[in-house]
């Protein structure tokens, strides 16, 4: 009798907890790049997410290996740039992943791109122009403009998915917001010296948060969008007079720096390395935290900095 | 008069070009690989002819049908010693919303069977596929049917995947289901700069035992290796075909953008070759490759590999073996060109086409951006 009490007992928890499992289970979300996680765990601090990238990788050209594969098919929802930016690799992933919770039209696919409002979309494009994306300029997570967009998108897309916590998901956007809106005044202040300004990039990686800046464009590294630097395109880019006006050449960590030496010693400007995106260490492990070390970065001008 | 009908005419234009451009995202996507090469001398098993030629050049529209189904037509255009075939390689549905991660796919595709062969021809980084893979898959294997996969709830990569054809493209049969296959991969990630893929495949191909024996007379020379029929089916057989294969990849910080290395293998192994071999009667093959990319426009690579063969004489089998080293050197221009210099050796016995070659190669993708596996 009392054995079987306690195997009843036995078989009643365990019903209990199988039973509270999904209501306990952490949201599990797979990012393409490392700025979405940045931004779901703000938003969501306990969910398990996985990044298909580091800022020492060039998003454009990931293979869709194994254990991405195995990521995805474990995923409630992914978030991508989109743009076209993971064209190479992520249609394939999510097929292999077969899973069916983050397939293109359902909720648990989130594209970044989709809400915010795009620089440089082409009405034409072929690929004698580069490796240029008619949507727009894909590297969109440094718009202090767009950026808050695209979290509140996102905030809306995780309380859909987990609504037992979107009052706090909510919560958590509307403070995030606040800390947004006083580091971008902070970076408004520090803007008006840039005004006038240029630096010299590779790949339009910055574009959106130099724009912001007032920093204008003197040269691209690249001789088109998505080609390697060129000893010939470097050696024209000499040639050209808006680059004695330059403040630095702004060069992202997953990038070979030797063309942007190269060009360093026969110009004098400074070379500024600085991670393309957030890094999980302090203080560049946050999006806020990571334009306010590039902006310092661009301020001291110095060179050899490191990401 | 004039400007009143330009008035009416210039609004209707732009609506008609309004909605050109919206229709225009429903059009599938459209992909042409380009696929030319200059061989300087015949070699044995080889799909490309001596001189310059075409190889595999492909058209292919792709495109999501509904929420539920996305779909891929590829049409190959080959040329063998002056005529052009036109070959349906692709025409198959997939599923991608199925529950529990299966997925599924019928019509026309490539098997999944080892490394090489699910992958698109243009993907590869030699101008030819290993000998193992000419001699016993006809380079690559696509036939009629359907498969299944799914993604085992494992904390790293699991598939497991069967297929059924109807194996009229390995070898010609009664059977309507006359090949199957059953596939299962395991992969993961060493560090961030290492990751691994192995796989396991077996097919069983109940057509082989049907397979054209030859009359046994002993007309050696002409029909060696090159006669085998291109491309439609494996020129081997055996009524079960093992095999095992193994990738390993290595990029500094995980950027392959900058640098990889690739290195890969795979052993093959077919028995049962028809009624009258017996258990000794085999065929074995492999190779292992290793490719650098050493900047991002350039990569060179080395491949050895064998493959010892058993050609069919009526009741009985004559051995054939085949040793080759392949070195390459490629440039790409951008992601959608690459041009390929490549030097191969052959040693052989029981082929008369044995020889050494240099060949010069492009592959270029014309339209949409094709994805890429590991």
């Amino acid at each position: 009798m009392v054995s079987e009490m306690i195997y009843r007992k036995g078989l009643l928890t365990i019903l209990l907890v199988l039973a509270a499992l999904p209501v306990q289970a952490r949201l599990t979300v797979f990012t393409c790049e490392p700025e979405w996680a940045a931004l779901v765990r703000e938003l969501v601090p306990d969910a398990k997410v996985t990044t298909a990238t580091s800022y020492l990788q060039d998003p454009h050209y990931i293979e869709a290996r194994p254990s991405l594969i195995a990521a995805a098919r474990r995923a409630d929802l992914a978030v991508c740039t989109g743009a076209s930016l993971e064209a190479g690799w992520l249609p394939m992933l999510l097929e292999r992943a077969a899973n069916p919770a983050i397939q293109r039209g359902r909720p648990g696919l989130f594209f970044a791109a989709d809400h915010a409002r795009l620089h440089a979309p082409h009405e034409h494009v072929d690929r004698s122009m580069g490796d240029v994306h008619p949507e727009g300029n894909p590297h969109v997570h440094l718009s202090p403009d767009e950026l808050p967009e695209i979290a509140g998108a996102l905030a809306e897309r995780l309380g859909e998915l987990a609504p037992e916590s979107s009052a706090d998901i909510l919560g958590r956007y509307i403070r995030w917001r606040g800390h947004w809106n006083q580091l971008r005044a902070g970076w408004r202040d520090r803007a008006q010296d840039f005004q006038g300004q240029t630096v010299v990039v590779q790949h339009a990686s910055f574009n959106y948060l130099l724009r912001w800046l007032g920093l204008g464009i003197a040269a691209d590294l690249e001789p088109k969008p998505g080609l390697p630097p060129s000893a010939r395109h470097l050696s024209q880019l000499l040639e050209k007079p808006e680059l004695a006006g330059a403040r630095a050449i702004l060069i992202a960590s997953h990038q070979d720096p030797q063309p942007a030496e190269w060009l360093a010693e026969h110009t004098g400007l400074p070379v500024l390395v600085v991670p393309g995106t957030v890094t999980g260490t302090a203080p560049t492990e946050t999006l806020g935290g990571l334009i306010t070390g590039i902006l310092r970065q661009i301020e001291l001008g110095e060179s050899g900095a490191t990401p | 008069m004039q400007t009143r009908s330009l008035r009416f005419w210039l609004p209707s234009v732009l609506a008609a070009v309004a909605v050109n451009a919206s229709a225009s995202e429903l059009n599938p996507d459209v992909s042409v690989t380009l696929d030319g090469y200059y061989k300087q001398n015949e070699t044995a098993l080889s799909h490309r002819d001596q001189g310059f030629g075409l190889g595999h050049t492909e058209l292919s529209l792709s495109s999501p049908i509904d929420d539920l189904f996305s779909g891929r037509l590829t049409a190959v255009f080959e040329e063998h010693h002056g005529e052009t075939e036109v070959l349906v390689e692709e025409a198959y549905l997939q599923t991608n919303g199925l529950p529990l991660a299966l997925s599924v796919r019928a019509g026309r595709f490539l098997s999944q069977v080892g490394y090489l062969n699910g992958r698109h021809l243009h993907e590869d980084d030699f101008v030819e596929r290993p000998a193992a893979y000419r001699a016993l898959l006809g380079s690559h294997y696509y036939d009629t049917g359907a498969r299944v996969n799914m993604l085992l709830p494992a904390p790293f990569f699991w598939q497991l995947g069967a297929e059924a054809f109807s194996g009229d493209q390995m070898t010609e049969g009664d059977e309507d289901i006359g090949v199957y296959t059953v596939n299962t991969r395991f992969g993961g990630d060493i560090s961030l700069s290492q990751s691994w893929q192995l796989g396991l495949s077996w097919l069983r191909n109940r057509h082989a035992k049907d397979a054209d024996t030859g009359d046994g007379s002993h007309d050696h020379g002409h029909d060696h290796g090159d006669g085998h029929d291109h491309s439609h089916g494996a020129g081997y057989t055996g009524e079960n075909l093992y095999i095992a294969d193994l990738v390993w990849k290595w990029a500094p910080d995980g950027n392959t953008r900058q640098q990889q290395l690739t290195l890969s293998g795979e052993y093959l192994y077919a028995d049962e070759l028809n009624s009258f071999a017996d258990s000794d009667d085999t065929h074995k093959g492999w190779y292992i490759s290793g490719v650098y990319q050493f900047a991002p426009q350039w990569s060179a690579g080395l491949r050895y590999g064998e493959a010892d063969l058993l050609e069919a004489h009526g009741d009985h089998f004559h051995g054939q073996t085949l040793e080759e080293t392949d070195v390459m050197l490629s440039w790409s221009r951008s992601h959608f060109s690459t041009v390929r210099l490549q030097y191969t050796h052959q040693d052989a016995t029981g082929f008369s086409n044995a020889d050494n070659t240099v060949m010069v190669q492009y592959v270029m993708s014309l339209g949409a951006h094709g994805a890429h596996g590991f």
